[in-house]
């Protein structure tokens, strides 16, 4: 071997070792780097996508889209409605917990992001949306849709964030079955890369009775993902050696996804300015 | 010698044509790993140490853009998240070393350099497999580790059309980057030479 290569070998080991050596801020910092560097092709690409896209798909009749206008019109005022009764009914709880002292939980806030493209890396299962760390999103930060959760935040980029989806094995949420007190950890399958894959709630009690069609829910235990959002729907129970297992469908269809919302869990306030927040920013 | 930082600014330039390739629905969001492909070609092309370099410069760009963001250290997580945090911020299901690519780029990438007499004939039949073949490996090593990490050897045939289908489409394109380094060749007087490993025997 040339003294040039053993050189070069040497000096690749030791670029490895302080590679290896990295602290998880230091490749945190890293990757959002490299994401905000290639942020204007990945906007680009999905700028593409959308244009390829909608030059393909169908013209749509004017005639139809002022009737659909129509009824989101009378959708949008049945649900300013309901909202002026969910704020008093707010009011009214936010009162009564402060008359038996109750403890106020953490507020949240919700911040809209628009789904830029679905990933295609090596063994991840992951999408990029539009909002970043300026625009006030954290790491592991819930993303819903009003069906239910989505994922949870990865890496930042000032204006983009990748969302690592349930469906994969690194994204886990405590669980509850509706209807049983079964609680469980559910998480995606390893390298289920399909757009709709089962999901898995394990550890639960052997011989559970747990029906086909019960829906799942987030616990809140571990304090990441909010307690009541929807998760999927069980499709069939299985005994295990040790525990129970229930396959579950997936609420969220993940290759339909437009917009969604992170949730933001913010530090506990007192009561009065718990409330002010919670007229401004909606709840899940 | 001119060759060398083109091949670099085009390894740069596959990261960010990368973000134009879309995957294949139909077989797990299979698609071209187009700086993978570049990379194992060039390493073909270029000498050991020139290797080692892309290798590097991959593996580092790879695991930056597409490993999941990593799981802060979850000692302090309880008291802000609450008891159950280590199990939904990821405790026991961790994502891929950040820098393990480099590793499994420079192996990957030596393996390539013992077709370089090949290439440098002109011969594209073995290299174009072994492109194939390196894509395959790149993509094994990963899962196998992941699986190692995580417990429970697990192959569902998802995995299996992946990887197949991503190391056929390595395949397709790898002929059009060989041609690519042989005119960047032509163009800039560099001359493939296989030097790099080989054993030296004197007679003696």
């Amino acid at each position: 071997m040339k003294k040039l290569n053993i050189l070069a070998l040497l000096v690749f080991v030791a670029g490895l070792v302080a590679v290896f050596t990295f602290d998880t801020a230091t490749t945190r910092q890293i990757q959002a780097r490299v994401m905000s560097l290639l942020s204007p092709f990945i906007h680009s690409s999905a700028a593409m996508e959308q244009a390829a896209t909608d030059a393909v798909a169908p013209q749509v009749n004017p005639a139809e889209l002022k009737r659909e206008n129509d009824e989101l019109r009378v959708q949008v005022e049945r649900l300013r409605i309901i909202q002026q009764k969910h704020n008093q009914s707010i009011e009214e709880i936010a009162k009564l917990r402060q008359l038996i002292g109750f403890k106020q939980a953490a507020p949240f806030k919700m911040t809209a992001a628009k789904v830029i493209r679905r990933e295609s890396s090596t063994w991840w299962n992951s999408l990029i949306i539009d909002k970043g760390s300026l625009d006030g999103i954290g790491t592991d930060s819930p993303v819903i849709t009003s069906v239910g959760l989505v994922g949870k935040t990865s890496t930042l980029a000032p204006h983009m964030t990748k969302v690592i989806l349930l469906t994969d094995e690194m994204c886990r949420v405590s669980a509850k079955v509706e209807g049983t007190l079964e609680q469980g950890i559910l998480a995606g399958e390893r390298a289920a890369l399909e757009v709709r894959p089962e999901l898995h709630l394990r550890f639960l009690s052997r011989n559970a009775n747990i029906n086909a069609g019960a829906s799942v829910y987030s616990s809140g235990e571990g304090g990441v993902f909010p307690p009541g959002l929807l998760l999927g729907r069980v499709k069939r129970f299985e005994n295990r050696e040790i525990s129970g297992e229930a396959i579950v469908e997936p609420a969220v269809d993940f290759s339909t996804l437009d917009y969604v919302f992170v949730i933001e869990m913010q530090a506990a306030e007192s009561a009065p300015d718990a409330q002010a927040k919670s007229d401004t920013s909606p709840k899940p | 010698m001119l060759f060398h930082p083109i091949s670099i600014l085009l390894l740069l330039l596959t990261f960010m044509v990368q973000e134009f390739i879309p995957g294949l629905e139909i077989a797990q969001f299979a698609t071209l790993f187009l700086p993978a492909v570049f990379f194992f070609s060039a390493s073909v092309a270029a000498p050991f140490s020139m290797m080692l370099v892309l290798a590097f410069i991959t593996g580092f760009i790879w695991d930056a853009r597409h490993l999941p963001g990593a799981v802060e250290s979850l000692a302090g997580a309880a008291d802000v998240f609450g008891t159950g945090a280590d199990l939904e911020l990821g405790a026991g299901s961790h994502p891929l070393p950040f820098g393990l690519s480099i590793v499994l780029f420079g192996m990957l990438g030596t393996l390539m350099q013992g077709i370089r007499p090949l290439f440098k004939r002109g011969r594209l039949e073995l290299p174009v497999l072994m492109v194939g073949v390196a894509t395959f490996l790149w993509l094994f090593s990963q899962y196998l580790i992941i699986t190692f990490l995580r417990g429970s050897l697990q192959f569902p045939t998802g995995v299996w059309s992946k990887m197949i289908t991503d190391s056929l489409l390595a395949m397709l394109a790898s002929p059009l980057i060989f041609l690519l380094l042989y005119s960047l060749a032509r163009l800039s007087s560099y001359e493939i030479k296989y030097e790099g490993l080989r054993y030296r025997f004197d007679g003696r």
